[in-house]
């Protein structure tokens, strides 16, 4: 496995708020998002919501001395908050809002009864542990209610905690995409082109070339 | 000739976000609708009273509810459109964001089973004026004219009572109306017109694609595709931003929304957006009008005929629902057919690293294509076709959280895995099919015990592949990635699980016992009822299906038309 | 709200170390646009080449040195500097087109520079003959066009291999997507009228001849074929365009029209008056500054309009392109007014 780089060292979607490649819509979406604070919580109760932290860290982990992090949790509880839904669930999932409960609660549980603290409690290897079970399917006490371990994993927590992470300008930077496009979108699409308002990657032994072309972006 | 600064889409909305909510409070009233190709502008909109009993009621304005109105309307008939979503302007109201962009998908509950569950919501399901083609990707392809004629030239499937040559001639003409962009000649198929404009630039993806193709010793060509690449009226051309399937805030795609809707409002129709419609009311075996519900109450309109176009789950959820004692199985389903043959394409891809930068996040998502597979019926070697049907593949531009989400749970990587993968996001590019898969009775569409927001049992949704289908899987697979190791790419991986399309729930057919709806999409057991969108396909193609459903809408317009003259 | 300074920021001591490992002199501050460099050594070049060309012309005919004045009193010394007026005119169209091209294809190929740097020294050398009204040709400015009408040469060689050589050949996609085919011929087109204008100076004004022939006749010839060729590379992108504006089959049928006036005046006895011909340069003369105005109404009419100049410039109509039919038009004077033996007034 790939170590994570600085990629794009410099970059920042956000420079280009106030140029062509926003629009008024997309800088009120933003504007609302970003507003949401890592504490900010409506949705879920207080241990759903240490557990619901510590699961996002195992799901879509952030560098510990990350200036801006992406508040995931807190992103989740405002999709569960708002009741914004997919639009389908498997029949043996109950809807988002109660296989979230049920979720993690169940994984509290399971935690306890298998290393015997809470599950944000536990180091990251055991958490990983227990991912990894749930995951498979193969945690399936009676406090699941049912619920396949299996399904709420991929069709829950992959898809809701992996989406959350990617809607934040943070991400962006990190994956240097050109993160919104409206008036203005892209010119140059062809192999090793870039536009000026993309991000720049930062080629091995030229790292700082890319900095400095990061620093012009939406200027 | 314009003069920019009137509020077209040439100006920027630098400060513009129109001051109402269209997903809560209906646009489309007062006598006007929404220009939605200037900011801020209306256009005078003709409306009914409910008691007064108008022409036509059609359920949907998407594909085939929105292209039909648009025709009947510029044919002098008096017709009310409905639509269960809202009445978005894009220059607006549309972000460049994929989170918010949600909100032009069918969120509201749906349960999905079988041996292979489909995903709704983002990946098939519109809800707004314009349907699915608000959210679409624009990809205009013909059918192949034997399609038309599968059991009976191909052995499977089922005929459609169609003529392709018939077809050819609509086909003609929604291209005129969309002014589809395409290559000056297109490799597969009879000789057909030119398209109305040129086809667009291709990306590094697109030329990932070509260069696999060619290596591969097959053709390609670019797509045609639904947004134009040189002016048309107010609209600009594209600028390869690359949101397509989260809504064009720039009106260079040509949804219903910006080409049939308006010229369907000029003709006098009138729109109602945010009207669910829970009901068809019937007596003495015809339809007499829609129940809706729209701002806090349900409303009756009376109407002479009713066309239901809510695409391949609502339509029979709605005929299911509209159940009464003239109708207990439903209406329109004497056959037993209502809800059953659920079709969807094969969404399968190949996904690959390459060294060069791809970024394959900027234009249409699908800007190159290739055929080959819906025209070659016996193939080669390795290659040969073990399967009824075809397939067509195209070059892919996932968005940042969609290409998470594939990573996460096609790929199975989560954790550090994950975001250090996610890094290499812009040397990604992939080969993505929409392949022909059966129809098989026992996919189906059911009322669920689950109640939606209205009070309205909800849609449950059956799918399973059948050998058929995982032959073609198998097949479409291995071609793709030996294809993208061609073009360079390396550490392919399969996605195996993903579908696109919805069709077949309501087939036409030739005898009533064995479809729910004739050649002319008029349902055989009552004779002021349509069905007029993808549901009434009886097989589905290798090629996205809406060019087909528009000109089956275009079609039955003229046959609608004809018979009351 | 996360801004560029708190990255900058977020590890100062990493940042500054790296910036203080680089020790490179002639390293460019990202603070001027590599573009402004390019303007900068093309313009240099320009100038030098506009005191060169002064330099190098031997005195004329007349007594007492070089005199700028509106037109010269030979007719050759005058069709010679409207031959210039055209040089100057392909010159600058191809100094922005190439530069706003070049820019967008990044100079993938340090050979894009060269079309940059040719077209500004054609451009001075133009310019500087064009206020020339002397007979007696210049050794540099002629130097200079020679040079130029072989790097469009060279340029119409690398772009039809860039159109080759992509993933369908040369198909209709890649001629409208890939470099411009015929765009460079643009150069060469300045560069032989520019190298007619030298060869007329030098000519004998009551019988000037062109390669032992006669000069009128022949250059009328060549610039319909100009405007012959000139018509279809705009013809292509217009194509390109699907005609989506009526205005856009302009192009593609008046200079056609006439250049066939051209040819026909072209057989006309000697001294025969050539106002149909004469109307129709003029007309071409018009179309071309017309069509700078029609180009930016296609930019204003894009996504964005003028405002999302940063795009819209480079994927929209180019804006220096039109006034490369002015230029082959101001040629197709030059060579009338040397038919009809008399300078025009205008």
């Amino acid at each position: 496995m790939r170590p994570r780089l600085d990629l794009y060292p410099g970059y920042d979607v956000l420079a280009k708020r106030d140029g062509p490649s926003w629009n008024a819509k997309t800088r009120e979406v933003l504007e609302k998002r970003l507003a949401i604070g890592p504490e900010t919580r409506r949705f879920f109760n207080e241990a759903e919501w240490s557990t619901m932290t510590a699961l996002a860290e195992r799901i879509v982990p952030q560098p510990a001395d990350r200036a801006d992090r992406v508040p995931v949790a807190a992103l989740v509880d405002h999709k569960l908050a708002t009741d914004t839904r997919d639009g389908y669930r498997n029949a043996e999932l109950p809807d988002e809002r109660e296989a979230w409960r049920l979720g993690l609660r169940a994984l509290d549980s399971e935690a306890r009864a298998r290393f015997g603290t809470h599950f944000h409690e536990l180091g990251a290897w055991a958490q990983d542990e227990l991912l990894k079970l749930a995951e498979k399917g193969d945690l399936t006490g009676a406090v699941w209610e049912g619920m396949p371990s299996k399904l709420f994993f991929h069709q829950r927590i992959l898809a809701d905690v992996v989406k959350a992470y990617y809607a934040h300008p943070t991400a962006w930077n990190e994956i240097g995409w050109g993160g919104p496009a409206s008036p203005r979108g892209y010119v140059r699409m062809d192999f090793d082109r870039r536009d000026p308002w993309e991000a720049a990657e930062a080629k091995p032994g030229r790292e700082d070339e890319a900095y400095q072309e990061n620093l012009q972006v939406g200027r | 000739m314009r003069i920019p600064g009137l509020g077209n889409a040439a100006d920027n909305p630098k400060h513009v976000t129109p001051g109402d909510d269209p997903e809560h409070h209906p646009r489309a009233r007062d006598g006007r609708a929404p220009n939605v190709m200037r900011i801020g502008e209306w256009v005078p909109m003709r409306q009914h009273r409910d008691e007064e009993e108008v022409d036509f009621a059609i359920v949907g304005t998407g594909a085939g509810g929105g292209t039909l109105a648009c025709r009947l309307a510029e044919g002098g008939l008096s017709v009310v459109a409905f639509d269960a979503g809202p009445y978005f302007r894009p220059l607006e109201d549309f972000a460049s964001d994929e989170s918010h962009q949600s909100k032009l998908y069918w969120t509201d509950e749906r349960i999905v089973d079988g041996e292979n569950p489909l995903q709704m919501g983002s990946n098939n399901s519109g809800k707004a004026v314009g349907g699915s083609t608000v959210h679409y990707a624009m990809v205009a392809l013909r059918f192949r004219p034997e399609w038309f004629k599968t059991r009976t030239l191909m052995g499977y499937g089922a005929d459609w009572p169609l003529d392709w040559r018939e077809m050819w001639h609509y086909y003609d003409q929604v291209e005129d109306d969309l002014k589809i962009s395409g290559p000056v000649s297109y490799p597969w198929g009879p000789h057909r017109r030119r398209y109305h404009r040129r086809a667009h630039e291709i990306n590094a993806a697109a030329k990932v694609l070509a260069r696999g193709a060619e290596a591969m010793g097959i053709d390609w060509t670019p797509t045609p595709l639904a947004t134009v690449s040189a002016p048309h009226g107010d609209a600009p051309p594209c600028v390869y931003r690359g949101f397509c399937t989260l809504g064009c805030s720039t009106n260079a795609k040509q949804s219903v929304l910006v080409s049939y809707l308006p010229r369907a409002l000029k003709a006098g129709a009138e729109i109602r957006d945010l009207a669910m419609v829970g009901r068809i009311e019937t007596r003495n075996g015809r339809a007499t009008g829609v129940h809706y519900f729209r701002e806090g109450k349900w409303r009756f309109q009376r109407a002479k005929n009713v066309v239901v176009a809510g695409y391949a789950i609502e339509t029979p959820r709605l005929l299911l629902n509209s159940a009464n004692q003239e109708f207990p199985d439903g209406l329109a389903n004497s056959s037993g057919l209502v809800g059953k043959n659920l079709m969807v394409q094969g969404n399968q891809a190949v996904w690959g690293v390459f060294d060069q930068e791809i970024r394959s996040y900027k234009g249409p998502p699908s800007l190159a294509i290739s055929e080959h597979w819906n025209y070659d019926d016996k193939g080669y070697g390795p290659f040969a076709k073990d399967f009824f049907g075809g397939y067509s593949y195209m070059s892919q531009g996932p968005l940042p959280q969609l290409w998470a989400n594939t990573q996460a749970s096609a790929h199975g990587l989560w954790g550090e895995a994950l975001v250090s993968e996610m890094q290499r996001y812009n040397h990604v590019a992939g080969l993505k099919v929409v392949s022909e898969y059966m129809p098989q009775e026992r996919n189906r569409v059911t009322l669920a015990d689950v109640k939606d927001q209205y009070g309205l049992p909800v849609a449950r949704i059956t799918y399973s592949w059948c050998d058929n289908d995982k032959a073609l899987n198998r097949h479409a697979l291995k071609f793709m990635r030996e294809a993208l190791s061609a073009a360079g790419g390396r550490e392919v991986w399969d996605q195996g699980d993903d579908t696109c399309h919805l069709n077949g729930t309501a087939r036409m057919g030739a005898d009533p016992r064995t479809s729910v709806v004739d050649a002319d999409c008029r349902s055989w057991d009552i004779p002021n009822l349509y069905v007029c969108d993808g549901s009434v396909f009886p097989t589905v193609g290798g090629v996205n299906p809406s060019l087909t459903i528009q000109a089956v809408a275009l079609r039955t317009a003229d046959r609608i038309l004809s018979r009351r003259r | 709200m996360p801004m560029p300074s708190d990255r900058a920021s977020q590890s100062p001591g990493r940042r500054a170390a790296s910036v203080k490992r680089r020790v490179a002199p002639v390293r460019v501050e990202a603070a001027v646009h590599p573009v402004v460099v390019l303007a900068a050594a093309a313009a240099g070049a320009g100038l030098l080449t506009w005191f060169a060309a002064g330099r190098s012309k031997p005195l004329g005919l007349a007594a007492g040195g070089r005199r700028y004045s509106p037109r010269g009193r030979d007719v050759t010394a005058s069709a010679a500097q409207r031959l210039n007026h055209a040089s100057t005119m392909l010159a600058a169209s191809v100094l922005f087109d190439s530069g706003l091209e070049h820019y967008r294809g990044q100079f993938f190929n340090r050979a894009m520079y060269t079309p940059i740097v040719v077209s500004s020294v054609t451009l001075a050398a133009s310019l500087h003959g064009a206020g020339d009204t002397d007979p007696g040709s210049s050794r540099v400015r002629h130097g200079v066009q020679a040079l130029a009408g072989l790097t469009g040469l060279i340029g119409f060689g690398f772009h039809a291999y860039n159109v080759g050589k992509r993933e369908g050949g040369y198909s209709f996609q890649n001629l409208f997507y890939s470099a411009p085919i015929g765009a460079p011929m643009a150069l060469t087109l300045a560069g032989v009228l520019g190298v007619v204008a030298e060869r007329v100076r030098d000519a004998d004004p009551d019988e000037p001849r062109l390669a032992s022939l006669p000069a009128g006749r022949s250059l009328a010839i060549a610039t319909a074929g100009m405007l012959a060729g000139t018509t279809l590379e705009a013809g292509l992108l217009h194509f390109r365009g699907a005609f989506q504006n009526p205005a856009m089959f302009v192009p593609v049928t008046l200079p056609p029209l006439a250049a066939a006036l051209l040819v026909r005046a072209a057989t006309k006895p000697e001294g025969a008056s050539q106002s149909s011909a004469k109307w129709g340069m003029w007309a071409v003369s018009a179309m071309g500054v017309g069509g700078v105005a029609f180009h930016a109404y296609g930019v204003a009419r894009m996504m964005g309009g003028w405002d999302n100049w940063r795009q819209n410039l480079i994927d929209g109509p180019p804006l220096p392109a039109p006034p490369s039919f002015s230029g082959v038009a101001l040629g197709g004077l030059a060579a009338l007014e040397l038919i009809e033996r008399s300078r025009f007034r205008f």
